[in-house]
């Protein structure tokens, strides 16, 4: 392989580009990928998708071979981004940044040079075909007002060629959520017979649990009301003094676990995927990382997810189940701000006293508070309520258009 | 070069070999505490304005055009009239102040920064930060000391301006003029 770029505009073709660093091992991959196949499979779309980082991709994608620089799955280019690029690369119709992420200075000075190039021939009005691709920041989904002043801005490059900031979002004039068009078909016929998430458990090894047992998966980060919750959990019984339904919590390795060592009285090193503890009348089981696939399908078998970053987050919305979401922690507290401009927005339809209880539910979780145990017990009093509006709020949300279909709308018109 | 982030109304920057006057900013958070940064631009050789998103953390060549310190003299209707030590005046055009028209106010004492491009002013440039007056803010809910919870305020000469709860009219507060946020009550 070599680094050297031929004249930029004899190698464009059609396929779209996007370049992904790996920060937070799932979040910024989970979310790329699932727009990258939703491209490629919806839209007929050759997408190359760029990774920095194969061994996270790898626990979401475990066919994923590490040592590969370039491989195809699902129709899609993935291709290892060294660092410098060590794959030429090919400018296509698109180029994505995700998350802002830092381009490659190959891709920068191949695409300036198109830019120049075209403006020369406009110049002198020579008919060409070479022009830059359209280019993106894919930016980070939020709820926040701000977010439909933003999306689709040109951001003026010192050389003239714009590169537009593109928002995921809540409104139809934000970018739109990601979701796949026969999600919420294959959602509901999933959750139409109970022994397919019997089924589900038994193949990821998640022994004893019962058909009416409470099922809770978390995928969080680490917080003390998460201690707080689970020691809550395994003492309902002792509490009401009644028999109590067993809880089953599935917890992957990784971050929530740090929340509950206490409670398990193990070394998280020593703690295995598969492993299972049981704490009076909760147990924890220890789950294996999953495909995206799987993921989504224990989202939407589970009776409450504990989600975090966005992926998760947005897939946690379409399981039409209750949810907690423990978001991203910024400087400043700021991350309550967009906490609080997503509850809004999810509460708007929610009678008082279910979103009075899964507001304060969710603060509580997000601020590390021991109380959370009080607003969770609130919370389950209007159980009946937050279901009936789980199930209604992705039809909210997703409104008439997801966000790869605004993404193609966006780019034929600009 | 200044990063996006740095960048205040009257600061001309260079892009795709044009000077253009940064007339507003509004710089928000998005994921990871990366900074979004909002502007309205004007192009100084088009005259023509444009809305546009940078990263915080995007660098911008600043140009550094003829400036002098000035203070805010009179308006003239469409101009707002500026003065320098020698009692020259400078015509500024209402549309150029960009934000920094909701500072300006009759009697203001505060030394401005007026950049001319060919002999044209075309910005004006504010203090870092200012005091001003509140002249309506409603009253605080609930007794808020802690800074945290914020509400609308009006300032003399119009502005709104997002300001502490504890804030009451006739309270004078310092802004900074970059971001236009409430600093603290003076």
């Amino acid at each position: 392989m070599t680094n050297e770029t031929p004249a930029a505009s004899s190698y464009k073709s059609p396929h779209w580009d996007i370049f992904c660093v790996v920060v937070d091992n799932y979040g910024d991959i989970g979310v790329t990928w699932r727009l990258a196949k939703q491209l490629a499979a919806e839209y007929q779309i050759e997408i190359n998708l760029w990774v920095d980082d194969l061994n996270s991709f790898s626990h979401i994608l475990p066919e994923l071979d590490k040592t590969l620089s370039q491989q195809q799955f699902f129709g899609v280019n993935i291709f290892k981004w060294n660092k410098p690029l060590d794959i030429p690369y090919r400018p296509g119709s698109v180029l994505i940044e995700a998350f802002a992420c830092e381009l490659p200075s190959q891709v920068l000075s191949t695409i300036d040079e198109l830019h120049q190039e075209s403006k020369t021939n406009f110049e002198q009005s020579i008919n060409t075909a070479s022009k830059p691709p359209v280019w993106l920041n894919l930016e980070y989904l939020s709820a926040e007002d701000w977010v439909d002043g933003c999306h689709g801005l040109p951001s003026m490059q010192a050389s003239g060629i714009n590169k537009h900031f593109y928002f995921p979002g809540f409104t139809s004039k934000s970018g739109g959520l990601i979701c796949e068009s026969d999600l919420f078909n294959q959602r509901d016929k999933w959750q139409s017979s109970p022994s397919n998430k019997l089924a589900l458990f038994k193949k990821l090894g998640l022994i004893g649990i019962e058909a009416n047992d409470i099922v809770i998966s978390v995928f969080s980060y680490e917080t003390l009301a998460l201690t707080a919750l689970c020691n809550y959990w395994a003492n309902i019984e002792v509490q009401n003094n009644s028999e109590q339904t067993a809880i089953h919590a599935l917890i992957p390795l990784g971050k929530s676990l740090a929340s509950i060592e206490s409670l398990i009285s193990t070394p998280l090193n020593k703690i295995k995927a598969g492993q299972q503890f049981t704490v009076g009348n909760l147990t924890i089981h220890i789950l294996p990382m999953t495909a995206q696939t799987q993921f989504d399908r224990l989202l939407w078998s589970c009776d409450f997810n504990i989600v975090r970053g966005e992926d998760s987050f947005l897939r946690a919305q379409w399981a039409a189940k209750p949810f907690i979401w423990h978001i991203y922690p910024q400087e400043d507290d700021y991350h309550l701000v967009k906490l609080q401009a997503f509850v809004n927005i999810y509460c708007l339809n929610l009678e008082d006293d279910a979103a009075n209880a899964w507001s304060k539910t969710n603060f509580a979780f997000n601020q590390q508070e021991s109380n959370v145990v009080e607003h969770w017990q609130q919370l389950i009093c209007a159980q009946s309520a937050l279901q009936q509006h789980a199930k209604h709020w992705p039809i909210d949300a997703k409104k008439d258009a997801d966000l790869a279909s605004r993404l193609v709308e966006f780019v034929k018109t600009s | 070069m200044k990063t996006a982030h740095e960048l205040r109304p009257g600061n001309v920057i260079m892009l795709d070999g044009s000077p253009w006057v940064v007339q507003k900013t509004e710089t928000t958070r998005s994921g990871r505490n990366a900074a979004i940064v909002k502007m309205k631009l004007k192009n100084v050789l088009q005259d023509s304005t444009t809305e546009t998103t940078f990263k915080g953390e995007d660098k911008m060549e600043d140009i550094i055009l003829e400036r002098l310190a000035c203070t805010y003299s009179y308006y003239a209707d469409p101009m707002y009239v500026f003065m320098d030590a020698e009692y020259n005046q400078y015509d500024v055009e209402a549309d150029n102040l960009g934000d920094a028209g909701a500072y300006i106010v009759d009697g203001m004492e505060e030394e401005c920064s007026v950049t001319f491009y060919e002999g044209k002013a075309i910005s004006v440039e504010l203090p870092v930060t200012i005091v001003r007056e509140v002249t309506y803010t409603e009253p605080a809910a609930r007794g808020d000391t802690s800074g945290k919870v914020m509400k609308p305020a009006t300032i003399t000469g119009g502005g709104t301006v997002t300001v502490a709860e504890f804030v009451k009219i006739g309270d004078k507060i310092e802004i900074d003029t970059r971001t236009n946020e409430f600093k603290k009550r003076v």
